[in-house]
């Protein structure tokens, strides 16, 4: 299995050609069995009908010989048969007598005229016509010299049939060569044709490497090749979903900023109301001063009071322009930016005569290395989001400190729970499918600014009803990223 | 080579001495009644022994095409593959004459007639040599007691007589002093025998061999010589003495002594590596009969 895997792991590019390698193994291998297995009979059926022939002629020629005990006459015409029967390739020839000893031998100094004839020669044949002794490279075959139905003699011939051996070898080294190289060809053909293959592959790939790390571009008309249909649709699919694709993110980024600006509306008027409220007071003191502005203590008190009523409408501007103005966003986060929030969130608490409950475990540090702006963003949208989901008269909740290495915030609510999809925003990996649906657009911005500054948010469902939304923010988690990329 | 040449390169069975000799008396009888009545229609058959060296097809051409000019008239060359056939043919008069050994010739010197004696090397004489392989160590002829012998031809001078009679001079038998014996049937064949180890040793003519030493030296080089005989009459060419009236015997001996002063016959002597022929008297081949006589005593 392990193999297979590691097997799959190969490129297709090199995998092909391997396979095609491996296949022409396989056949090569299996043709060379077959040819040289015909080879091997057809060279043994030859040798067969040579020998036959060596005996015949050799017979007809010594018989005569033989039964008149003529060495000489004997020894000649195996003399002679050397020459004529080249492509046999005798080695040795020994004629014996009927007695079993030998009359003439080809080599006379191995194989003595009368003298015995070993036993050896006698065990060494075969049920065939011809008995090979591959070890030895020879042929053994043996004819029995009949006349008038009467044994007379023998024939014990010895072949050398190397050549047949070196004719197998040279074959398999021919089939060996040749496979080699077609499997080489085919190989290399195989990984040529698969390169191009999958080249229009390669460029989907890198488009979609790239679609992966945020900017998808349409594969370019030039690339897409006219001749192959499949690969053009393919191509032309993925443009459409490039397309597609940014046609939601502007579509979810249009949301988006309609949500901000509702939610902004949202700020506005209650701010608008905040600043309104004083102004009855100002107005009043305003006209106390021009009555009765020459009585110090009347004076005293009105300018008090338009003093105290003016820092409350800067307090709202300030939080508003330090929520809004993104030069002022990149600023680290103090303990002013929660009192900001919670100045901002102030008005629509009061519309929906809610609750704040506000537990700040802010260890004196004058601030934390996390960007103040984004964070500032998140938790009001975030408190704006429990107070909607919040009935009236309900409470909303913010505990927030920092432990260790990261601040904790939790933003509770008294909401029916939060649904999956609209959770998966903020903690699924892909927080695509409602966001392109167009929901939950607050909690996604959330997401963008949690994302980058290195965080997680965690969902959890309270004990006594209502959802609680944690974000855990590492210190320098941005800026850590930031280095990173 | 002529086709008539080829024609006659043919062997076969010989036939035993009795039944030759039987023959040859019968033969020559008939044959002197018939001859000169057809003796200028026929060819004139020219035997040849395997003392001479019949494997070579183009001095067998040269050689017809040298008789017939001399002798006027066609010319047919008959080989067979033993001296005793040759003889018979002789003997009985089915062939004019015949390239013979001095052994048959001395056994049926009273129905021959002596044409010509080949010179070689300056003398109508050459020698037998027994012979071994090269690599073997033998101080003389003793040492080859034991071993498997070959002999040229039971009717050859130089391939058997020479060394049957040694043996006869030594109280001893061929098949008692070798282990074992046989006939190649040729000198060429006897120096095949010794040289592939088939014979451990062998009686051959020495004219043979050593005009094998210039044609065939590898050959040679594959064996030694043991014994060198004394000089003996070189082979003869004989013809019947019933054809003593054929004036083809006569022209035959006179082409034979010129063979030299010819162009065709300096060729054939050139092949033969021999010096020309001589016109010799029978005492020539005395030392063979005595050898023969030395066998017959001894049995």
């Amino acid at each position: 299995m392990t193999m297979i895997r590691r097997f799959r792991s190969i490129p297709v590019t090199y995998r092909v050609p391997a396979i095609v390698a491996l296949l022409m193994v396989v056949i090569s291998a299996v043709i060379s069995e077959h040819v040289l297995d015909r080879l091997s009979r057809t060279q043994e059926g030859f040798l067969d009908g040579l020998a036959e022939t060596y005996l015949d002629g050799l017979s007809s020629a010594v018989i005569p010989s033989v039964l008149r005990g003529d060495v000489w006459e004997v020894f000649d015409a195996l003399d002679r048969s050397k020459s004529s029967y080249a492509a046999l390739s005798p080695i040795e020839t020994v004629v014996t007598g009927s007695d079993g000893r030998i009359l003439a031998a080809t080599d006379p100094t191995r194989m003595a005229t009368f003298s015995q004839l070993p036993d050896s020669y006698l065990k060494r044949y075969g049920p065939g016509i011809v008995t090979i002794d591959e070890s030895a490279l020879t042929g053994f075959a043996k004819r029995d010299l009949i006349y008038q139905g009467q044994p007379v003699g023998t024939i014990h011939a010895t072949f050398d049939v190397s050549r047949l051996f070196a004719e197998r070898r040279e074959i398999l080294f021919t089939l060996l060569v040749t496979n080699g190289v077609l499997a080489v060809l085919f190989s290399l053909g195989g990984f040529l044709i698969v390169r191009q293959m999958i080249a229009p592959m390669r460029v989907l790939e890198n488009h979609m490497r790239s679609a992966a790390h945020g900017s998808a571009e349409p594969i370019s008309p030039g690339e897409i090749p006219a001749g192959d249909s499949e690969v053009a649709g393919l191509f032309r699919g993925y443009n459409t979903l490039v397309h597609a694709e940014r046609e939601r993110a502007n579509f979810a980024m249009q949301l988006a900023e309609e949500e901000k600006l509702s939610s902004l509306g949202r700020l506005a008027s209650g701010m608008a109301h905040e600043i309104n409220n004083p102004l009855g007071g100002l107005f009043n003191a305003l006209d106390t001063l021009k009555t009765h502005g020459e009585t110090p203590g009347v004076r005293d008190t009105s300018i008090s009071l338009i003093e105290r009523g003016l820092a409350g409408i800067r307090d709202v501007v300030e939080a508003a322009l330090a929520t809004y103005r993104p030069e002022r966003s990149q600023r680290l986060l103090t303990a002013e930016d929660f009192d900001d929030v919670r100045l901002l969130l102030k008005p629509e608490l009061r519309r929906r005569r809610q609750r704040l409950d506000w537990d700040m475990a802010w260890n004196g540090a004058g601030e934390l290395p996390i960007k103040g702006g984004p964070v500032r963003q998140a938790v009001l949208n975030l408190l704006l989001n429990a107070s909607t989901v919040t009935p009236e008269g309900g409470v909303v909740s913010l505990k927030a400190g920092s432990r260790e290495d990261r601040l904790h915030i939790e933003i509770g609510d008294q909401g029916p729970g939060m649904p999956t999809d609209i959770a998966a925003i903020l903690t699924h990996e892909d927080p695509g499918p409602a966001v392109r649906a167009g929901r939950g657009l607050g909690l996604w911005m959330v997401r963008r600014v949690v994302d980058d500054l290195g965080g997680r948010a965690i969902i959890t469902a309270k004990q006594n009803g209502g959802t609680a939304v944690t974000l855990e923010i590492p210190f320098g988690g941005e800026i850590a990223k930031a280095n990173a990329a | 080579m002529t086709r008539d040449a080829r024609h006659c390169v043919r062997q076969g069975n010989p036939p035993s001495r009795r039944v030759l000799l039987k023959g040859a008396l019968a033969g020559a009888a008939s044959l002197a009644f018939h001859s000169s009545a057809s003796a200028e229609d026929v060819a004139f058959k020219f035997g040849l022994t395997p003392v001479f060296l019949s494997n070579d097809l183009e001095l067998l051409g040269h050689l017809q095409t040298f008789l017939s000019s001399k002798l006027g008239g066609p010319v047919e060359l008959v080989t067979r593959r033993t001296y005793q056939e040759i003889t018979a043919l002789l003997v009985s008069g089915e062939i004019h004459s015949a390239w013979i050994c001095g052994y048959p010739y001395v056994q049926f010197k009273a129905n021959l007639d002596l044409v010509a004696t080949p010179v070689w090397l300056g003398r109508p004489l050459y020698q037998s040599y027994l012979i071994a392989s090269a690599d073997r160590v033998v101080e003389d002829w003793t040492g080859l007691k034991g071993d498997v012998h070959a002999f040229s031809d039971p009717d050859s001078n130089s391939g058997f007589l020479v060394t049957r009679t040694l043996l006869a001079k030594n109280k001893l038998w061929p098949e008692a002093f070798f282990s074992r014996n046989f006939f190649t049937y040729g000198h060429r064949n006897v120096v095949r025998a010794v040289a592939s180890g088939l014979a451990q040793s062998g009686s051959v003519d020495g004219y043979v061999y050593e005009v094998m030493r210039q044609t065939e030296p590898d050959l040679i080089k594959q064996t030694r010589i043991v014994r060198q005989s004394e000089w003996l009459g070189f082979p003869p060419v004989a013809s019947p003495k019933s054809l003593a009236s054929d004036t083809r015997v006569k022209a035959l001996q006179q082409a034979l002594v010129s063979m030299k002063d010819d162009a065709e016959g300096k060729k054939v002597l050139d092949l033969l590596r021999l010096d020309g022929f001589l016109a010799t008297a029978p005492s020539l081949f005395d030392t063979i009969a005595a050898e023969v006589e030395i066998v017959r005593q001894f049995g």
